[in-house]
C-alpha cells in the first residue's frame, strides 16, 4: 500500500454459499482510498460494490458469505484479521456508514437527538449531557433548522432529506476517518439530493475525512468524487481519476454508464444504452451513428389534433381528522384546480417533488381515488361520475404503470397469470390457450422471453418486473397510459432500456402517456409537454424544449439545477 | 433458479429442517392412529377386559390395564382419536369464521371493521375457560359440544391476524395494479389479497390445534368434554385418585400421547412459519 492511503482493499474476494451454489460477489477487486480523499465506487445493482463495503466494515452476514482471500489495510492494520471486538470499537468511530433507506435506517421510537447522541455515549464516553450538546451540535453543522427543537423529534416527523441529514450527523459524531456512503441519495428527490451531496462535500473538507461514495449513478459521483472505481458484475473494469473518467472513459461499459443518462438539452431519438458500447460477453462494440445522432422533438410534424384527455379544475381532497372522536376537521387539498389538455399520441411529463400531488393527480384521472370537484374529459366523454360498470368499461383503455416495480405484481401469481388477468376480467381474447398466446406475443415485444411465462414475480430482476408491469398495462391495448415514478426505482443503465421501450411502443401503439416524475431529466427527454407541479397546482406548463431553455418560475429553475450534469466540477463534461 | 412456486419453495425448505421433519412424521402417524381407530381396525376392543385390574406395565400390555382391566394402550389410542377429531372439527369452524370476518374487516374497513373488531374484543375479553365451559353448558355434554365450543372460541387469533395483514395487502401496489385493470372487490380480495396471506392460516392452525388438544382434555377432565368414550382428559382425570395406590401407567400413557404431539405441532409450528414468510426467504 502507499503511505498516504487510508484504505487499501487488495485482491478481495467474497464468496456467498446460497441453495444454489457458490456465488462470487466480489472478485480480485483492489483500491485505495487516500488521506481526505473521496473515491466514487460505480455499478448497478448486483455488481457487488454494496459488498464491497460491507465486507470494508465487517458486516457480512456470516456464515453465508466468506473472504476467501485478500486483505483490507485500514491506517497500516489488516481488518480481516480483526477479531469482532476489535471490528466494534472500530465501527462507528473510525469508520462509519450512511444507508440508503433514511426511513428505515433510523430507530422510530427515539427521538433523533437521542440515537446522535447514543454514539458519542458509547465511543466518546460522554456524559448524557454532554452527548445531548454535542448531538444538537452537530445537528445545526448538518443543517436542520432550529436544532435545539428538532432534537427532540421522533424520525416520523421529519422529512426524507432531513432524515439523512441526521443519519450524516450520526455517522460523522466520532469524526471518522472513513465515511462510506451507501446510495446516500438515491431515494431522495433530485433537490435534496443536491443539498446533501453539497453538505456531504463540506463535511469532508472541513472533518477531513476520507469517504467511499456508493452509487449506481455515474452522474452524481462528478459533484463529489476526486477517484471513481467502475464495478461490473464483481469486478473492477475501470479505475481512474473522475476528470479522466467523463473526459474519455475507457471501458465500454464506463462509457455505457456515462450516455445512458437522459440529458437536458438535447438527446438521441432513444437513450443509448451499454449494450450500444459493449456485446453480452463484455466485448467493445462501435457504436452506431445513427444512435447518436441528436433528435429535435419539435421538427416532427404535429399531426395529432385529437384532444384525447382534458382535465378541468380538478380538485382532489384527503380529510384531516382531528379531536378524540376522530371528526373531520379540515380537508388537505393534494390535486388544487389542475386543468391541461392532452393529445392522442403525446406524452404530458409531471414534474415536481414527493408531496407535490403528482401522483394523486395521477390516480384521480383513473378514478382510483375519487377526485372532489372538477371534470375529467376523456375521448370526448366525460367520466367524472360514470358508475361502476361505465369505469370497468374504461379500464380498458386507461392504464397505469407503478412505480415499484417490486410491490406491483402479486408473488403469488406466474407471468402467464398475471398477463391474462386483465382478458379474464373483462373477458376478451377468445379462449385461455389463445389469451396466452397473445401474453407470449407481448412479453416478446417488451423484451422478454416467452419461455419464462410459467415463472414468479421473485425469479426476475427489478428491470424486468418493470417490463412485465408494462406489457400487464398494455394487454387490454389500452390508448392511456399513466407511468407514476415507472423508472425511478431503477438503475440508470435499466432506466434508459425501460424509457426506450416506452417510447418503442408509443409509437408502435400509437399510446397517449402522462409520465410522473421527480426528475426532471427523465421528463424532458420522453415528454412532449411538460407540467411542473407545487403544493397540489400545476404552476407552469410547456413545451419541454422550452422550460429547459427558459424556465418562467423560479421553483421549475431550482428543480433544473439541482439535476446532476454527469460531469466534475472543473470539467466542462464531455461525453460519449 | 427452477420454476418453483412459493409453496413449493417452502415445502423444500422445510424438507431440510430434520426436525421438522420428524414433527411432521410424528403429526401424520397420531392422524394415521386417529383414522384407524375410526374406522375400526385398531383398539376397537378397548372396552372389554384383557386381564386383571389395575395390572402393571408388562410384555403383554404396554401400559398396563386400569381399573376395570381394560387395555390403557388401547385407551390412548382411542383418545388420540378424540384428540385428533377435536383439533380437526375446531379448525374446521374457526378458520371459515375468522378468515371471512378478518378479510371482510381489513379489506373494507369502515363500520365492518368497528363491527368485528367489536365482536373479538367481547370475545376475547372472556376467559376462553368460561366462555368453553358456558357453551358445553348450553348445547349439553358430548363431544360435538366440544368441537363447537372450540371452533367458537379459536376464531377470534386467527381473525386478528388475517385482518392485520389483509390491512397491509389492500394498500400494496399489485392491489391497485388489480383495480386499474378494473378487478372488482371479490377479485381483489379472493384472488389477490387472500393468497397472499394464507400462510398465516397455516401457521395459525398448527397453533391451534395444540390449543385444541389441550382444552379438550380439560373440558374432558371437569367432566364437560366427552361422554362413555376414553379421552386423554378422562384418564388423567381416573389417574388422579389412582396414583395415591401407586398406579401410574394410565396418567403416563395419556401424559406422554399428550407430549409427543403438542411438542411435535409446536416444533412444526415454528418451522412453518420459517419456511413460509417471505422475510426469511434465503437465509
Amino acid at each position: 500500500m502507499t503511505p498516504t492511503s487510508l484504505l487499501s482493499v487488495r485482491d478481495l474476494v467474497v464468496e456467498f454459499q446460497t441453495g444454489e451454489g457458490i456465488v462470487r460477489a466480489v472478485n480480485n477487486v483492489s483500491f485505495d482510498i487516500p488521506l481526505g480523499k473521496t473515491i466514487g465506487i460505480v455499478g448497478e445493482s448486483g455488481s457487488g460494490k454494496s459488498v464491497t463495503s460491507l465486507a470494508v466494515m465487517g458486516l457480512l452476514q456470516k456464515p453465508a458469505a466468506r473472504i476467501p482471500q485478500g486483505e483490507i489495510y485500514f491506517n497500516g492494520q489488516d481488518l480481516l484479521k480483526y477479531n469482532e471486538d476489535q471490528m466494534r470499537s472500530i465501527r462507528g468511530n473510525q469508520i462509519s456508514m450512511i444507508f440508503q433507506e433514511p426511513m428505515t435506517s433510523l430507530n422510530p421510537v427515539f427521538k433523533v437527538g437521542e440515537q446522535i447522541a447514543e454514539a458519542l455515549r458509547i465511543h466518546k464516553r460522554l456524559s448524557a449531557k454532554e452527548a445531548w450538546e454535542k448531538a444538537i451540535h452537530l445537528m445545526n453543522q448538518v443543517g436542520i433548522p432550529n436544532p435545539s427543537v428538532s432534537a427532540h423529534k421522533y424520525p416520523h416527523e421529519m422529512s426524507g432529506g432531513q432524515k439523512q441529514r441526521v443519519m450524516i450527523a450520526m455517522a460523522i459524531s466520532c469524526e471518522p476517518q472513513l465515511l462510506i456512503a451507501d446510495e446516500p441519495t438515491t431515494a431522495l428527490d433530485v433537490t435534496i439530493q443536491k443539498q446533501v451531496l453539497e453538505l456531504l462535500h463540506k463535511l469532508q473538507q472541513e472533518y477531513k475525512m476520507s469517504m467511499m461514495f456508493i452509487t449506481h449513478d455515474l452522474g452524481v459521483i462528478g459533484d463529489i468524487a476526486d477517484d471513481v472505481v467502475v464495478m461490473y458484475r464483481s469486478n473492477v473494469v475501470e479505475k481512474n481519476t473522475s476528470n479522466n473518467i467523463f473526459m474519455g472513459a475507457n471501458h465500454p461499459y464506463t462509457k455505457g454508464l456515462l450516455a445512458c443518462r437522459p440529458k437536458l438539452g438535447a438527446n438521441p431519438r432513444r437513450l443509448l444504452t451499454v449494450s450500444d458500447f459493449m456485446t453480452e460477453e463484455g466485448q467493445e462494440k462501435i457504436v452506431l451513428p445513427e444512435r447518436i445522432q441528436i433528435f429535435d422533438k419539435e421538427m416532427v410534424e404535429d399531426k395529432s389534433e385529437k384532444v384525447l384527455l382534458e382535465v378541468q379544475d380538478l380538485v382532489t381532497q384527503f380529510p384531516i381528522k382531528g379531536g378524540f372522536f376522530g371528526r373531520t376537521v379540515d380537508n388537505f387539498k393534494a390535486v388544487d384546480g389542475v386543468s391541461f389538455k392532452l393529445k392522442k399520441g403525446k406524452t404530458l411529463g409531471l414534474v415536481g417533488e414527493s408531496g407535490c400531488g403528482k401522483t394523486t393527480l395521477g390516480r384521480s384521472i383513473l378514478r382510483l381515488i375519487e377526485p372532489a370537484a372538477g371534470k375529467i374529459i376523456f375521448d370526448g366523454k366525460d367520466i367524472t361520475n360514470v358508475n361502476h360498470e361505465e369505469l370497468r368499461q374504461l379500464r380498458k383503455k386507461m392504464q397505469i404503470i407503478f412505480q415499484d416495480p417490486y410491490s406491483s405484481l402479486n408473488p403469488r401469481m406466474t407471468i402467464a397469470d398475471i398477463l391474462t388477468e386483465p382478458l379474464k376480467i373483462h373477458n376478451e381474447g377468445g379462449s385461455n390457450s389463445q389469451r396466452i398466446d397473445m401474453a407470449r406475443e407481448l412479453i416478446e415485444k417488451v423484451g422478454l422471453k416467452s419461455n419464462q411465462m410459467n415463472r414468479y414475480p421473485h425469479e426476475f430482476s427489478g428491470g424486468q418486473r418493470q417490463r412485465i408491469c408494462i406489457a400487464r398495462a398494455l394487454m387490454l391495448r389500452p390508448e392511456f397510459v399513466i407511468c407514476d415514478e415507472s423508472v425511478s426505482a431503477l438503475d440508470v443503465s435499466i432506466q434508459a432500456q425501460v424509457l426506450n421501450l416506452l417510447l418503442d411502443l408509443q409509437e408502435e401503439f400509437g399510446l397517449t402517456y402522462i409520465f410522473i416524475s421527480h426528475d426532471l431529466s427523465v421528463v424532458n427527454f420522453i415528454a412532449d409537454e411538460v407540467g411542473v407541479m407545487y403544493a397540489g397546482k400545476i404552476i407552469e406548463m410547456d413545451k419541454a424544449s422550452r422550460i429547459y431553455k427558459s424556465a418562467k418560475e423560479e421553483y421549475t429553475r431550482a428543480l433544473l439545477s439541482a439535476i446532476p450534469k454527469g460531469e466534475t466540477k472543473n470539467s466542462s463534461g464531455l461525453m460519449v | 433458479m427452477n420454476t418453483n412456486s412459493l409453496w413449493k419453495d417452502a415445502f423444500f425448505r422445510l424438507t431440510k429442517d430434520k426436525l421438522a421433519v420428524a414433527s411432521l412424521v410424528i403429526v401424520l402417524a397420531y392422524f394415521i392412529i386417529a383414522i384407524l381407530s375410526s374406522l375400526g381396525l385398531i383398539a376397537s376392543g378397548w372396552s372389554q377386559e384383557v386381564g386383571a385390574s389395575n395390572l402393571a406395565p408388562s410384555i403383554d400390555h404396554f401400559f398396563g390395564t386400569d381399573i376395570f382391566g381394560r387395555s390403557v394402550i388401547m385407551k390412548v389410542i382411542r383418545g388420540t382419536q378424540v384428540a385428533m377429531s377435536v383439533g380437526v372439527a375446531a379448525s374446521l369452524i374457526a378458520i371459515p369464521i375468522g378468515v371471512t370476518l378478518g378479510a371482510l374487516a381489513g379489506y373494507f374497513g369502515g363500520w365492518v371493521d368497528d363491527f368485528v373488531t367489536w365482536l373479538y374484543t367481547t370475545f376475547s375479553s372472556v376467559p376462553n375457560i368460561m366462555l368453553l365451559i358456558s357453551i358445553t353448558l348450553i348445547l349439553g355434554k358430548g363431544i360435538f359440544s366440544v368441537y363447537v365450543a372450540l371452533g367458537l372460541t379459536s376464531w377470534v387469533h386467527l381473525c386478528r391476524l388475517i385482518r392485520g395483514e389483509v390491512l397491509k395487502h389492500r394498500e400494496r401496489e399489485y392491489v391497485q395494479a388489480a383495480a386499474a385493470i378494473g378487478g372488482g372487490h371479490l377479485r381483489k380480495l379472493f384472488r389477490h389479497i387472500l393468497p397472499n396471506v394464507s400462510h398465516i392460516i397455516i401457521i395459525n392452525t398448527s397453533m391451534q390445534f395444540q390449543v385444541a388438544i389441550k382444552s379438550e382434555v380439560i373440558l374432558s377432565y371437569l367432566g364437560l368434554g366427552v361422554q362413555g368414550e376414553p379421552s386423554w382428559g378422562t384418564m388423567i382425570d381416573d389417574a388422579k385418585l389412582e396414583l395415591v395406590r401407586g398406579v401410574w401407567w394410565q396418567l403416563a400413557g395419556a401424559t406422554l400421547a399428550m407430549f409427543f404431539i403438542l411438542l411435535a405441532l409446536n416444533i412444526l409450528g415454528d418451522a412453518l412459519r420459517d419456511a413460509l414468510d417471505p422475510k426469511l426467504k434465503g437465509k
